[in-house]
């Protein structure tokens, strides 16, 4: 159970929100994602328990459904943080050097590729495009797009994020 | 079927429509490498080693795995550009494989070595890059090294399709991509092995071999598994005399190579320390190692003292249900000719005394006609009081390939909520009361009858009887047994639509029905629901229904087969007959006194209770623990004189007894076991006995010889030429035709007896009724579990390090009421005693029942008991 001891969330898992979502689907043949997709709505990610609940519903083992959460990228096993900070390293990018932002991020708020700060502020990812290669490099933060940033500029952007808070 | 004409390297095939070209030329011995693909699991295409060259029709380069063959075909299997290909794609794999073939088990038997080596690879264009994940070791019987895995999916498809249990599954994607258990928790699942039988490198590992041998320096030898009745072949792999592990052949037997947990780990009782190596003898209270010659004699001297005391009535025999026919047939004929006694039983018979009779009524009526294979092509599945999870692991297996392939509709039946997983669409659960399996039964049968789901006038027309059965339904309110059982009416409804659809149907009676107090109607209650099915309205179809009895060991079948019971002959025949008497007589040259066969309606047991009985022989069977009744067994076997125990272990009983004899194990013998499918397979010796143990034949052979009568047999297959000469049903069995094919003795009997019209029985519907008792609030389940199976399993420490807790199974709610959780320390007291167990907290369970399995030897759950159904209390022990 090393998740748990991970996810030290406040309170203790509350089924009742995935029991909804099953409920919808469940007469519904082959529908693990959306089942997926609206329990991490509900979570923010994908708890351990939920996922055993789940699949003891569903009558599948909790193996078959880490295959699918371990499969997408869009599936979260573990808690995410507030803000979303996704590096972009498409081609575009990368010429544009965006290793340097990624080695920014990582010693500004020490923390590696997918890993939370221990606040709860940030998460940090890496993709592969997000198709705004005009204004290269890019910096992804939740909806907002930061484009033409260098480290020095993505070191401001994070503080006024810190600022704001949760 | 459409069959498809095609060429594979330039020989022409005959192929049925839909297969793909790797198994259209693994059927017609041209070789394909292929690492992912296997018969028995369904195609998946990822190992991308198959490529051949499709010449004529869809020409281009194949996988012959996923390609489908079509008429006018020509595949190339061989081609230059082919093999550069398979090459490229090797080296790639070899790329992160590591090369540990010197430290691996699996070297000499290795997919990925065989290929490697077939191709002529030398070190690759890539640098290798190695994985370096640590070896993962959190169970006892399983290891998975995912450095040597090749991400075939075959352990992932072994898991999900044959076991059902999907205990593992791929992992993440792209080069990240292992195969694992969700969140890296311990393996939980049912060991059954099958994941180390079809990976085909080194990646999972049977833990329990464990460097005791490489693969080339086995003797392998087939021979049929002592566990269940479903009589699945294993494959002992032995080295200097010692069995070292057990493996599975696809292609032998009727498993198709899988096994379950007891299968394939349970053989370490053959060299476990605690095996009777010497016969013992009781000097001075205590059981002392001594010689075959002064055991025997000193048995032969004593049986003859109580034969000339007290006739030979007074000596009572129980035989085997784990020993083979041979052992069994000379058993009995020993007690009957040599002893002059017919208290002979066995524990089966004792168990369920009505059952040969009906399983015999049910061959000659052609419902019982199928072996065990035939679950694989069924398009219904009905269990009823059956735990095919527990009880019969394969035959479960052979269930979901039948859901997979066939897309076959399952129902099960049972007074506790059994595990079976399947991905069938239509998946009935009908949980009923305790004790009220004839009203479902009958429910069935009346919305059947009620709306006409089968031609009724076939019925009529094929049957007799039928006009009282209707008659007797007219009354017959489904409403109200929806209520007695506990069933819905749509559940039943459901039920008896599925059952009525045209195609075989399958129904597999259990142990739960078997045994209880209102077995023998049961079954007569289930004969009429089978000659009911087949009738379908006008041209819906046609089908086959076929009924199997569950048997708990794998001889229960043979040993009754043989006659080791009162009331029957080898193969059924009458024992009160005279004309089947003087056969008898005449063949086996002796002169029964007619005072052995004068019947006293008490079996064996209650003989001994009523001291009539000076002497028992017991023959591999620890009546101690497996007798339904423990006060009473107990009280038995203190009121006999003299008790003589031949067995492996010193079992409880072969305590109490005044010689022990040691016997041979399976692996160590010849013979043949009769399965729950009535099929008769051979054994094969594969190691010569421990110690001074004997075959039990052998035993009875000699004790026959110290008492004067001279039995000439030099191997079991004289026993089994003697045993296709008196007993009709085994007639044709020929044993040098039985090393090569298994016989089938039902078809044999019916072919016989076809002509039989079937008779309704008249069962009225009754529950049997569960007394409310103040005293004793709870009522006592007992079944069989997956991981044990009495004596052998308990001496097979692989299956004790998976299973060492027997838990007491409790309902949720009981268990809130109680203030039990999963682990405490629970007494469970009878009337009779009392025993400590962990409780185990299941939702499986219905209000007022606790299950205890009876399979753990050391927990002798049968002390509690004094009838199917015992009423207990259970409570929490205070620390």
């Amino acid at each position: 159970m090393k998740m748990n001891e991970q996810s030290t969330n406040k309170e203790a898992v509350d089924l009742s929100k995935v029991e909804k979502v099953l409920e919808k689907y469940k007469d519904v043949r082959g529908a693990v994602i959306p089942i997926l997709q609206k329990t991490q709505a509900e979570y923010g990610f994908l708890p351990e328990p939920v996922i055993d609940y789940i699949a003891q519903s569903l009558n599948m083992s909790a193996e078959e459904i880490i295959g699918v959460t371990s499969f997408y990228a869009q599936f979260h096993l573990k808690p995410r943080g507030h803000h979303i900070i996704k590096v972009c390293c498409g081609t575009a990018c990368h010429v544009k050097n965006a290793k340097a932002l990624s080695s920014k991020v990582r010693e500004k708020l020490k923390i590696n590729i997918n890993e939370t700060t221990e606040d709860k502020l940030f998460t940090f990812e890496e993709v592969s495009c997000v198709g705004a290669c005009g204004i290269a490099p890019v910096v992804m933060i939740d909806e907002d797009v930061h484009g033409e940033i260098s480290p020095d500029k993505l070191n401001d952007v994070l503080d006024d994020y810190k600022k704001l808070g949760v | 079927m459409k069959t498809i004409h095609l060429v594979i390297d330039d020989k022409p095939i005959i192929a049925p429509e839909g297969t793909n070209i790797f198994q259209a030329s693994l059927d017609n011995g041209i070789y394909i490498p292929g690492l992912c693909y296997h018969p028995k699991l369904s195609q998946f295409g990822g190992c991308r080693l198959c490529m051949v060259e499709v010449t004529e029709r869809r020409t281009g380069h194949r996988f012959a795995c996923a390609h489908p063959v079509s008429e006018g075909m020509i595949v190339k299997v061989n081609t230059p550009k082919v093999i550069q290909y398979r090459k490229s794609v090797m080296e790639f794999l070899l790329a992160h494989h590591p090369l540990d073939c010197p430290t691996c088990d699996k070297a000499g038997e290795c997919g990925l070595q065989d290929v490697t080596h077939e191709l002529n690879l030398f070190p690759g264009r890539y640098k290798t890059v190695r994985m370096d994940a640590p070896m993962i070791r959190d169970n006892p019987l399983l290891e998975l090294n995912r450095n040597r895995c090749i991400l075939c999916g075959r352990c992932v498809k072994a898991c999900k399709e044959i076991e059902g249990v999907g205990a593992i599954d791929f992992q993440n994607r792209g080069i990240k991509t292992v195969i694992g258990t969700a969140f890296d928790r311990p393996l939980e699942c049912s060991f059954c092995g099958g994941c180390t039988a079809v990976c085909p490198t080194g990646a999972w590992q049977d833990r329990t071999l464990g460097f005791k041998g490489r693969p080339w320096e086995f003797n392998k030898t087939p021979t049929i598994c002592p566990y269940c009745a479903v009589g699945c072949t294993v494959v002992l792999n032995t080295k200097m005399e010692s069995v070292r592990r057990i493996t599975s052949d696809d292609y032998l037997g009727i498993n198709e190579g899988n096994l379950c947990v007891k299968g394939r780990f349970g053989h370490e009782f053959i060299h476990s320390p605690e095996r009777i190596k010497t016969p013992l003898i009781r000097k001075n209270g205590e059981l002392c190692p001594t010689s075959w010659d002064e055991a025997l004699e000193y048995v032969a001297k004593r049986f003859q003292q109580i034969i000339n005391e007290h006739g030979g009535t007074a000596i009572g025999g129980i035989g085997s249900e784990k020993c083979t026919n041979e052992d069994n047939y000379l058993f009995q004929k020993f007690c009957r000719a040599v002893l002059g006694t017919n208290n002979i039983d066995n524990m089966a018979n004792m168990k369920s005394p009505a059952l040969n009779g009906l399983i015999y009524e049910s061959v000659i009526n052609g419902m019982m006609l199928a072996s065990m294979k035939e679950i694989e092509h069924a398009n219904t599945l009905f269990f009823i009081g059956a735990d095919m999870t527990e009880a019969h692991p394969v035959a479960g297996g052979m269930a979901r390939k039948a859901i997979r392939l066939n897309n076959a509709n399952l129902i099960i039946a049972n007074e506790r909520g059994v595990q079976f997983n399947s991905i069938t669409k239509n998946d009935i659960r009908l949980k009923y009361a305790l004790g009220s399996q004839i009203i479902l039964i009958n429910a069935l049968i009346k919305v059947i009858i009620g709306e006409k789901l089968v031609d009724l006038k076939k019925v009529e027309r094929s049957t007799n009887n039928f006009d009282k059965l209707r008659s007797l339904f007219n009354a017959f309110n489904v409403e109200e047994a929806s209520k007695i059982t506990g069933v819905t009416r749509e559940a039943i409804r459901n039920a008896a639509l599925l059952l009525t659809k045209p195609g075989n149907c399958c129904i597999v009676c259990g142990k739960d029905i078997e045994e209880s107090p209102l077995g023998a109607d049961t079954i007569r209650a289930l004969m009429n629901l089978c000659a009911l099915l087949p009738a379908y309205n006008g041209d819906a179809g046609s089908g086959k229904v076929s009924l199997f009895f569950s048997r708990s060991h794998n001889n229960s079948q043979g040993v009754n087969d043989m006659g080791v019971v009162p009331g029957f002959f080898p193969g059924y025949v009458n024992i009160n007959e005279t004309s089947n008497k003087e056969k008898v007589e005449k063949s086996w040259g002796v002169k029964f006194p007619d005072a052995i066969f004068k019947k006293d309606h008490e079996n064996v047991i209650d003989l001994a209770l009523n001291s009539k009985l000076k002497a028992l022989y017991i023959m591999g069977e620890n009546l101690i623990v497996n007798y339904p009744n423990g006060k009473k067994i107990k009280e038995a076997c203190q009121k006999i004189d003299f008790i003589v125990v031949q067995d492996t272990f010193l079992t409880e009983t072969a305590q109490l007894a005044e010689v022990v004899l040691p016997a041979a194990t399976f692996a160590e013998k010849e013979g043949t076991f009769t399965n729950m499918g009535m099929t008769v397979q051979s054994l094969n010796k594969a190691i010569k006995p421990v110690g001074d143990a004997k075959p039990d034949w052998q035993i009875i052979c000699s004790l026959a010889q110290k008492m004067g009568s001279h039995y000439s047999y030099v191997s079991p297959k004289d026993i089994l030429t003697e045993i296709e000469n008196i007993s009709p049903m085994y007639a044709g069995i020929n044993y040098d035709r039985l090393k090569r094919k298994e016989f089938h003795w039902a078809s044999s009997v019916y072919n016989k007896n076809k002509s039989t019209k079937y008779t309704f029985n008249i069962v009225k519907p009754k529950s049997s009724e569960i007394k409310e008792n103040k005293d004793f609030p709870f009522v006592l389940l007992t079944g069989a579990s997956l991981n044990h199976q009495g004596t052998f399993s308990r001496h097979s420490k692989s299956l004790v390090s998976v299973a060492s807790e027997c838990f007491v199974e409790i309902n949720k709610k009981d268990a809130q009421v109680l203030q039990i959780n999963n682990g405490d320390k629970v007494t469970i007291e009878s009337a009779q005693n009392k025993l400590t167990l962990k409780a185990k907290v299941t939702g499986k369970l219905s209000e007022r029942t606790v299950f205890v399995s009876e399979d753990y030897e050391w927990v002798p759950v049968n002390i509690l008991r004094d009838r199917v159904h015992t009423p207990v209390k259970i409570y929490k022990e205070t620390v």
